[in-house]
């Protein structure tokens, strides 16, 4: 519905902008704060120091390279978790919170900009930031395969598209950390431990009862590095007798399909409810 | 000039005044901050807002700017109820509430920039707002510096900045020279001075009495949440007839001299605050002081000074504070 209204008397200049252009806004100073900041320079030399010790180690300990393309992209991939982790972290960890405690929410909350809008515009900017990281480790990795193999990895495209699918679900459980938690450092913290240790400590037990995590977002992350590896490895469960009783070891693999699915969910679920919590806060203290 | 705004469903019944706000409610789990407040706040005034510590002030400026939300009743802006359509609603409010910090890795310029994009400056005018507004908070040699390192002082004024750069029709703040040094104060007064010169409608919570009397237009004092009074400053001043008096005698202010003031008519509150000087309260105006003070020379007192203690306005709001304890 729109409505006329006379503001002959009105002082103010300008005109209320849409959402989608306060987005920008907001994404545009969000993304001059990353570069600005130590921590996307932390993070970049985080990449810098893990890609040159995953090429220049093993010609120093004596080893030779994969012959086989998608295999030389194996080693890359399987620390591309570790590299989204650190990032969701510091991108998203204390995205919201900071506002708060950082007392900036009492310059930009008053403006007339909705929550929606904030939340979109960071995380946007967040997300533009990730995926830096991720594409110049991926661009990195796929242009030494194919000066070291002299091939081309299809696959690691296709790990690369699952990374940057993981680094949304992961951007959006740290916003909604973020959203949840009263202080910057408590939720950076948890923000990290939750990647690092609850995660990984679900999918360890899960698995040792003999249920296969496939709806952990953890789990679900174990596609990147899978997928280079042809052909697609598939669950191995082994049981036998032991001294103390029946003994089982399972080894699952997340399917492709199912993961792709689960990140896609708990990207949804965990915005859906930062969104509800950031929407709810208030700048009380 | 005429000017679309879609999702205008909130605005109040023929709301033609820039605030309004009606039987506002603020429930904190049981604690009301604020109790059916209800305040108007007329075009081009200056409205000041006090109340003591705890009264509601800080709250009712929250729920008016969106940093919280009301547990019930309405607070227009400019037509616009904020509890129901913020966006539109803050689109020509400036705020500074309680010192905000700004975003470090910033300068001046470019938060200024960052607020006008916000509220739909066009490029050219935030270039020759932001060099108009720094002029007049008097920081336009700090510009292009960082803010991170920056005094509370010179973020107060870089606050205000930003709440004018779109010269709103509302500018709302919350006790802007508290917790500021003694020319810090003088230099924010300073602004106040000028806001009220280029015609803003301003609503300003404040612990200075002195600086509310020397600015404001008018005056809303509140206190446990309820509006205790409102109205123009020179009209609550002349209704008041609570005076607080500082009288210096020639003797030694002793027991014996208490003892004696104190039976006189209508004194209260009296206390020695010197060797010669004491402090009582009465009712009444200037002919209750002339009787006062005949009542005093014949006790024997030889009075050498005889006169109002602090400003007027303190005197209204001591007195209606302790009436709504």
């Amino acid at each position: 519905m729109t409505e006329t209204i006379n503001v002959e008397e009105k002082r103010s200049m300008g005109v209320l902008p849409s959402d989608i252009r306060q987005i920008a806004v907001v994404f545009k100073y969000d993304v001059l704060k990353y570069l600005r900041s130590r921590r996307l320079l932390g993070i970049v030399a985080i990449e810098a120091l893990v890609l040159l010790l995953i090429t220049a180690l093993p010609p120093l300990l004596g080893n030779s390279y994969p012959s086989n393309s998608d295999d030389f992209m194996t080693r890359y991939a399987s620390f591309t978790n570790l590299l989204i982790v650190i990032g969701a972290t510091l991108f998203a960890g204390d995205a919201i919170v900071s506002e708060f405690q950082g007392r900036t929410g009492y310059l930009l909350f008053p403006k007339p900009v909705k929550r929606s809008v904030l939340l979109a515009g960071k995380f946007i900017a967040s997300a533009a930031a990730m995926f830096l990281v991720v594409l110049v480790y991926y661009g990195v990795a796929l242009l030494l395969d194919v000066g070291i193999t002299g091939g081309f990895s299809t696959l690691g495209t296709e790990s690369l598209l699952l990374a940057l699918l993981y680094s949304v679900a992961a951007l959006s459980i740290g916003y909604l950390v973020s959203a949840v938690m009263k202080g910057s450092t408590g939720s950076l913290i948890l923000t990290f431990a939750l990647f690092l240790f609850i995660f990984n400590i679900l999918d360890t037990v899960l698995s040792a009862g003999g249920v296969k995590p496939w709806f952990m977002v953890s789990f679900a992350s174990g596609t990147i590095s899978d997928i280079t590896v042809s052909p697609y490895p598939v669950d191995v469960i082994r049981s036998g007798v032991g001294i103390r009783g029946a003994l089982m070891s399972n080894t699952y693999v997340p399917d492709v399909g199912i993961s792709i699915a689960v990140m896609v969910v708990y990207a949804v679920i965990a915005m859906v409810l930062c969104y509800w919590f950031f929407n709810r806060r208030e700048m009380s203290a | 000039m005429y000017y679309i705004v879609g999702a205008m469903m909130n605005r109040g019944p023929s709301m033609t005044e820039p605030i309004v706000i009606e039987h506002l409610t603020k429930d904190f789990s049981g604690f009301k901050a604020i109790d059916d407040l209800n305040i108007t706040v007329k075009k081009r005034s200056f409205m000041g807002f006090l109340g003591p510590n705890g009264a509601g002030k800080t709250t009712t400026i929250k729920i008016l700017t969106h940093l919280l939300y009301a547990t019930s009743g309405s607070a227009y802006l400019n037509g616009i109820d904020v509890t129901k359509d913020p966006k539109h609603a803050l689109f020509d409010v400036g705020a500074v509430v309680e010192t905000p910090e700004f975003y470090p890795y910033l300068t001046p310029v470019e938060t200024l920039a960052y607020m006008g994009e916000l509220v739909g400056l066009s490029d050219e005018d935030i270039r020759r707002r932001t060099k108009e507004v720094l002029e007049t908070v008097k920081m336009t040699e700090w510009a292009d510096k960082r803010i991170g390192k920056f005094s509370k002082g010179m973020k107060q004024r870089i606050a205000i900045a930003q709440a004018i750069l779109n010269e709103p029709l509302i500018v709302v703040l919350d006790e802007p020279t508290t917790g500021l040094d003694p020319r810090g104060q003088f230099e924010v007064r300073e602004i106040l001075t000028e806001l009220k010169k280029e015609g803003y409608t301003v609503f300003m919570s404040s612990h200075m009495l002195n600086e509310v009397q020397d600015v404001c237009d008018e005056v809303a004092l509140i206190n446990h949440g309820k509006l205790l009074q409102v109205g123009k400053v020179a009209d609550l001043v002349k209704s008041n007839d609570f005076r607080r008096l500082e009288i210096k005698i020639k003797q030694n202010v002793d027991a014996d001299v208490l003892k004696k003031v104190a039976s006189l008519s209508g004194v209260s509150e009296l206390e020695a605050v010197g060797p010669s000087v004491f402090v009582l309260s009465i009712h009444g105006g200037e002919d209750a002081q002339i009787a006062l003070l005949l009542q005093l020379i014949s006790l024997d007192l030889k009075v050498v000074s005889f006169k109002e203690s602090g400003v007027a306005l303190e005197n209204l709001y001591m007195s209606l504070i302790q009436e709504s304890r």
